[in-house]
């Protein structure tokens, strides 16, 4: 058996510096660049050779001046206190001209009686287009998307929060004061709360929980809320989800009322027609009524179907101008053409 | 049978909602008519459905003394194109639509009628919904309720049984003191 001669640590380090799939980095206190690891030319394009030696590679990675400056600047503060800094996000220009964004994390070191600045970087580009991709798509999206923490203060309040309530994200994020906005009647609001409480505790969400809310502009609308308990960043939190059926459920009412109206105006009409007609017969056949007074009353009874047909009419009209989307043929149908 | 409408509540100036089915609905106008009569009542008889000279003979036929009733009559005209009105006994209107004369004619009629008992029965609410809505209805029967209330008057309308709407129901109830379907 042969004994394994056992590697060498500086090797090892040396090899985990060079494998790692984050941006390494070693400076001096100068900023000029010792090493620079397979990481770090893959993600910026600049080669060791390039940026050893150099400290002009910060310049390549931050070409905008203003931006660099306040990277600078950012980065002078946090070491004024510390030695190290940690989760500094930044956004760098590659070699091939795109952007990515790195999380940067660094450690001051002594080496043998040199300052050394230890700097890894952490690709999160893919992460952060991710965040942006969610960002848009709730952003996109045209129902109300809130998100509550675990005290009940808004974490999240999408474009169409803001469009429905009329509330910006400044005026919502971080705060709980929106729902007494929202439902400015205490006892409104104490009985929906109460309502949400017990749901939520029995089965952690709900589903079309209907509420009436005040925007901003003192409008009433008719939300239903989609509402789900869920484990985020150690904490619950509370997804709700709304959607504004304030112009359907007037669409429902206004339906009902048009069938109503059509009902009473047509349905009842036209048996008070047959009823007097019915009159009409037995009064002409009791000979109670001349000939010309049976005219007459004929007469009334032929206006009245003329006035039901012209109200049947009228209807169909007002089904015409709040439909748009009836085709042509029935529209000339029921216009009468 | 016990009347239709207590000669008591009558005498409180109460105003009367009487529900009827479509069959009934002629013969209560009649029996109404006498009850009122009968209690002393002079009745302006609103009439949306049969002209003034049928319904009076009717009511003749019927044993009502027609010196005990008045008439507007929004039919008339509206049929055969022209009538003369009869004071203190009929006033046409031309179209049951035109709410404007139909309340100028009631508050003349009113006015004729001045320090009589008077009681005013509208026949019928359901006719009305030919010619107007029934939110136009509802704020014409407001009109009216109201204008009877500061008369001190009291008043009857009739219409058929389940034939309006729960709102219009629920309104003209508001408006009236009591409701009394008589089948």
């Amino acid at each position: 058996m042969t004994e394994k001669k056992p590697e060498h640590p500086g090797c090892i380090e040396a090899g985990i510096l060079e494998n790692a799939l984050v941006i390494i980095a070693v400076l001096d206190k100068g900023g000029k660049i010792l090493a620079w690891n397979r990481a770090a030319e893959t993600i910026t394009g600049y080669s060791k050779q390039e940026v050893i030696g150099t400290a002009t590679i910060w310049r390549h990675l931050y070409p905008e001046k203003t931006y660099r400056d306040n990277v600078t600047k950012r980065i002078e503060k946090i070491l004024a206190a510390r030695d190290y800094f940690e989760n500094f996000e930044t956004l760098i220009h590659t070699r091939s001209g795109t952007t990515r964004t790195i999380l940067w994390n660094t450690k001051e070191i002594d080496h043998d009686g040199m300052k050394r600045v230890i700097t890894v970087g952490q690709d999160i580009t893919p992460l952060r287009e991710l965040d942006s991709f969610r960002e848009c798509i709730i952003d996109n999206a045209n129902v109300l998307i809130t998100v509550l923490d675990q005290h009940g203060r808004v974490v999240m309040w999408n474009a169409a929060a803001e469009e429905i309530t009329g509330y910006a994200r400044a005026e919502a994020i971080g705060r709980r004061e929106i729902w007494k906005q929202l439902y400015p009647e205490k006892d409104y609001r104490n009985t929906v709360t109460r309502q949400i409480r017990e749901v939520m505790t029995a089965r952690r969400h709900f589903a079309n929980l209907e509420t009436h809310v005040t925007t901003k502009s003192g409008e009433k609308k008719i939300i239903s809320w989609n509402t789900r308990q869920i484990a985020f960043g150690g904490g619950e939190h509370v997804i709700s989800i709304g959607i504004d059926i304030t112009e359907q459920r007037k669409a429902e009412e206004a339906l009902v009322a048009y069938m109503t109206e059509m009902a009473m105006r047509i349905k009842q009409p036209v048996e008070i027609i047959r009823d007097n007609l019915l009159d009409v017969a037995e009064l002409t056949r009791a000979g109670k009524i001349t000939p010309e007074e049976t005219a007459m009353l004929l007469d009334g009874q032929v206006r009245n179907a003329t006035q039901v047909a012209a109200n049947v009419q009228e209807f169909q009209k007002a089904i015409l101008e709040r439909n748009q989307a009836i085709p042509q043929a029935y529209r000339k149908f029921l216009e009468g053409e | 049978m016990p009347p239709i409408v207590r000669p008591e509540d009558l005498d409180k100036k109460q105003i009367f909602l009487i529900l009827a089915s479509p069959a009934n609905i002629r013969q209560r106008n009649i029996e109404l008519i006498k009850e009122i009569s009968e209690n002393g009542y002079h009745t302006i008889i609103v009439t949306l459905n049969f002209p003034y000279n049928i319904l009076s003979k009717l009511y003749a036929e019927n044993g009502v003394d027609l010196k005990t009733v008045s008439f507007i009559d929004a039919v008339t005209r509206n049929s055969i194109g022209s009538a003369e009105n009869v004071p203190g006994v009929v006033r046409f209107v031309n179209n049951p639509a035109n709410l404007t004369d139909l309340g100028i004619a009631v508050t003349e009629v009113l006015k004729e009628n001045s320090g009589k008992k008077v009681c005013i029965l509208y026949d019928s609410v359901s006719t009305m919904l030919i010619y107007l809505s029934s939110q136009n209805i509802s704020k014409f029967i407001h009109f009216v309720t109201n204008k009877l209330r500061l008369m001190d008057l009291s008043g009857v309308f009739l219409a058929v049984e389940k034939g309006l709407d729960p709102m219009l129901i629920s309104q003209l109830t508001t408006f009236v003191d009591t409701v009394i379907d008589t089948g």
